[in-house]
């Protein structure tokens, strides 16, 4: 008897444990959330998953073997170290940055090697002199310019140019392929010799080109903005520097600049801008920038126009980028740190997070769309160091300078849907995106986005009810307000002959009333009888509810 | 006899004979200072009303899931109990005539104008687009207005001053309420202080009995 019992038991067991080992292999293996519409994370459903990392092992072993068209030489290492960027042409070519072997790796979208970039000829710089490891100075020539010394940046325009921010050189170089391990120079942009320029280095980090070959350049030195040559190489200027994040130092540097002596002003410390970190450029020629500072609140992201101005539309309750919050676990505080922006061909705005590894897309008008992608460098598609991000077609691309290897996020089925839903509102087109907005919530109800897509689609079908409904779901006030309005008109509308009626009716029991009143002869009695009849009614009412309550009270 | 109300029925003259009702009222010794607590319940009541009911579109807040009583607590009967101290010891001070049971009578009586404005606007907010706003706002002034009138009144009797002292004596009550909320914030945490020192003191000693 007591065998059976536990051998039941047993079985039971296991089966429960094989029901829910099933239960979780279905499940995403990434805790993803989202935010709602109180700024709240929230649980939610996964955009983007892994389907992919790549490391390159396999391809850049041809780097040193001396039967392959790449070979460069013996000990060239397979590995890539510490990338800082990459890029992808429209073709889908793909650009590493390989800072810490000091070359350019160009693979196809399927990770087959094309081309190693080690040298490159025809450097027109020299003469400088230099200082070496061990301290001594020499005059450098135009072959200490033959290897780039930790490329920070890599951009390609569309006829193949490539633009390599070659940091420790402090110049950029322009340069086009020669052989598939080298390239030919085409032009050096170094350190402006202007009085505008009043930095001593050019320690370049990111480079974009734009149509019309203006290159704009982001050193971590200078905060004015991005630096902008012309394709002749002369320095035009700044670009869309950010403003002063407005804090309360700087208000009480700006009362004390009132009244300080001059001696007083010169030991204040200036308020100044703080730089950005990244920037991409979209296909219409906007720029978008991004800052990496700790929670940055002023210009943390931002869409310029060919002027330098911002044109990132502000939502009404939106104008923070990356997670709100920061968070002190183990001692370490972890805040936002934007570190790179990629702006898709859909004009998806992904920005990439490297304090969390988290990536954070938006639509055009800066709506918080999905979350995805952590830091738990143990786990596949975990970040240890995050540093670019990139995207081609649907895929997301992050590089990782510690892990060495490039992951690849694709759409799942929520994110597809996600993705229709939107481009469709965007346009305008709410009901045709009412039904994508269905699916997207029945998978995660409280989608911001969804609700506030169905609110606008069931306000244009004229069901106001249901409008209102989601605009309360979606803490939609403006919204809610429209709806509303039209749900009262409609209401007045179709009962009007009732409520005529009713204040009629009224208006003539006031009458008798007073009437009544005047000749001193209000039927006591009769109201009496009636008002004792409808309480009698009422009270089986009553005490039903009372039940009710107390059921549900024990509940 | 013309006077000779209910007290109920004070609440109803007062509020509608702005500048002569205080003084039948003090003439005829009336005013109940259980009505009067009421009314201070009622005012409660009507903030905690307003701030968690009303159309969606005026009130987002009271649609959120956080909701504090104590602030309200604080504005409504906290406040209340104040201006009442505050005017008592200030106006004894100024030859004024009204005793605290006085004060704590006519200031709860002059509130009810303003306790109304404040359901009313609430109630019509659920059948107003925020373009309409503007008859929110109007039904709640009225009320704070006229209440700050019958309150101006109702010192004035309480204590028989002349208009000029009674609007100066007014001015120097709030001042008195700053000064006595600000007393009482600062007695809380020096009380909360010495707490934690006999906490710390008392958890040493349990670690030394202990050991």
């Amino acid at each position: 008897m007591k065998l059976k019992k536990i051998i039941s038991i047993l079985v039971a067991a296991v089966t429960a444990v094989i029901i829910m080992t099933t239960a979780v292999s279905a499940v995403d293996p990434y805790n993803t959330y989202n935010y709602d519409a109180w700024w709240n994370a929230v649980p939610s459903q996964a955009g983007y998953e892994v389907t992919n990392t790549v490391d390159l092992i396999d391809q850049l072993k041809q780097l040193s073997d001396p039967s392959s068209e790449f070979f460069i030489s013996e000990d060239e290492p397979s590995k890539m170290s510490d990338m800082k960027d990459f890029f992808f042409t429209d073709n889908g070519d793909i650009y590493i940055a390989d800072t810490g072997n000091n070359r350019i790796i160009k693979v196809d979208i399927n990770f087959n090697l094309l081309a190693c970039y080690k040298t490159f000829n025809g450097s027109t710089l020299g003469g400088e002199i230099l200082v070496d490891e061990s301290g001594n100075e020499y005059v450098a020539s135009a072959d200490d310019f033959k290897h780039l010394k930790s490329p920070y940046g890599v951009f390609v325009d569309n006829e193949g140019v490539m633009y390599i921010a070659d940091r420790d050189n402090q110049r950029i170089i322009k340069c086009v392929e020669e052989t598939k391990t080298s390239a030919k120079i085409l032009k050096e942009f170094v350190r402006p010799e202007t009085e505008l320029y009043d930095t001593q280095s050019f320690y370049c980090t990111k480079v974009l080109v734009d149509a019309a070959k203006n290159v704009y350049v982001i050193c971590p030195a200078v905060n004015k903005g991005a630096i902008m040559f012309s394709d002749s190489g002369s320095f035009v200027g700044y670009y869309g520097a950010n403003r002063v994040e407005v804090t309360a130092e700087v208000i009480r540097n700006r009362i004390w600049r009132k009244i300080a002596s001059e001696q007083q002003l010169a030991s204040l410390t200036k308020s100044t801008p703080v730089e950005y970190a990244n920037f991409d450029i979209d296909k219409e020629g906007f720029i978008y920038t991004v800052t990496e500072v700790a929670n940055a609140s002023t210009d943390a992201v931002k869409k310029m126009n060919p002027a330098g101005y911002n044109i990132l539309e502000k939502t009404a309750d939106n104008n923070a980028f990356g997670d709100q919050v920061s968070i002190t676990y183990n001692g370490t505080t972890y805040a936002t740190r934007l570190t790179d922006i990629a702006v898709s061909d859909d004009n998806f705005i992904n920005i990439l997070d490297y304090t969390s590894g988290r990536i954070f897309q938006y639509d055009e008008r800066c709506n918080q769309l999905l979350i995805f992608g952590f830091d738990q460098e143990e786990q596949r598609g975990g970040f240890n160091n995050p540093n670019a991000i990139d995207t081609y077609g649907d895929n997301i691309y992050v590089l990782d300078g510690r892990n060495n290897d490039i992951t690849v996020f694709s759409l799942t089925e929520f994110g597809r849907y996600v993705h229709e839903a939107i481009a469709l509102h965007n346009k305008g087109l709410y009901e045709e995106a009412y039904d994508i907005w269905q699916e997207v919530l029945k998978r995660d109800g409280s989608f911001y986005m969804g609700l506030v897509g169905t609110t606008k689609a069931l306000y244009n079908q004229n069901d106001y009810k249901g409008a209102m409904k989601y605009a309360r779901l979606a803490f939609y006030a403006g919204e809610y307000d429209r709806a509303f309005e039209a749900n009262r008109q409609d209401t007045l509308r179709k009962n009007f002959t009732l409520y005529v009626v009713l204040i009629l009716i009224l208006v003539v029991i006031l009458i008798v009333i007073r009437v009544l009143k005047k000749r001193g002869k209000i039927p006591q009695k009769l109201i009496a009888t009636g008002v004792s009849f409808v309480a009698e009614k009422c009270k089986n009412g009553i005490a039903g509810i009372v039940e009710k309550v107390k059921k549900g009270g024990k509940k | 006899m013309l006077y000779d109300m209910k007290p109920w029925a004070w609440v109803k003259h007062v509020i509608f004979h702005p500048t002569e009702g205080f003084e039948d009222m003090r003439w005829k010794k009336a005013g109940s200072l259980k009505i009067a607590f009421f009314i201070v319940f009622m005012l409660f009541a009507s903030q905690v009303f307003s701030a968690r009911y009303g159309g969606f579109a005026y009130n987002t807040r009271a649609y959120s899931d956080v909701f504090n009583i104590v602030p309200i607590l604080v504005q409504s009967v906290a406040y209340y109990a104040t201006w009442v101290v505050a005017n008592w010891s200030l106006c004894t001070l100024f030859d004024g005539e009204g005793n605290m049971r006085r004060v704590a009578i006519y200031s709860a009586y002059a509130l009810v104008p303003f306790i109304i404005g404040n359901f009313l606007s609430t109630a019509i907010s659920y059948g107003l687009t925020l373009d309409e706003s503007i008859w929110y706002s109007a039904i709640y002034q009225v009320g704070l207005w006229w209440s700050v009138i019958l309150m101006v009144f109702g010192m004035k009797a309480c204590h028989q001053y002349n208009f000029t002292v009674t609007i100066v004596t007014m001015i120097f009550t709030v001042v008195g309420m700053l000064i006595i909320l600000i007393l009482l914030a600062l007695i809380m945490s020096l009380f909360q202080q010495v707490y934690v020192f006999f906490a710390t003191v008392y958890t040493e000693i349990l670690y030394r009995v202990r050991s």
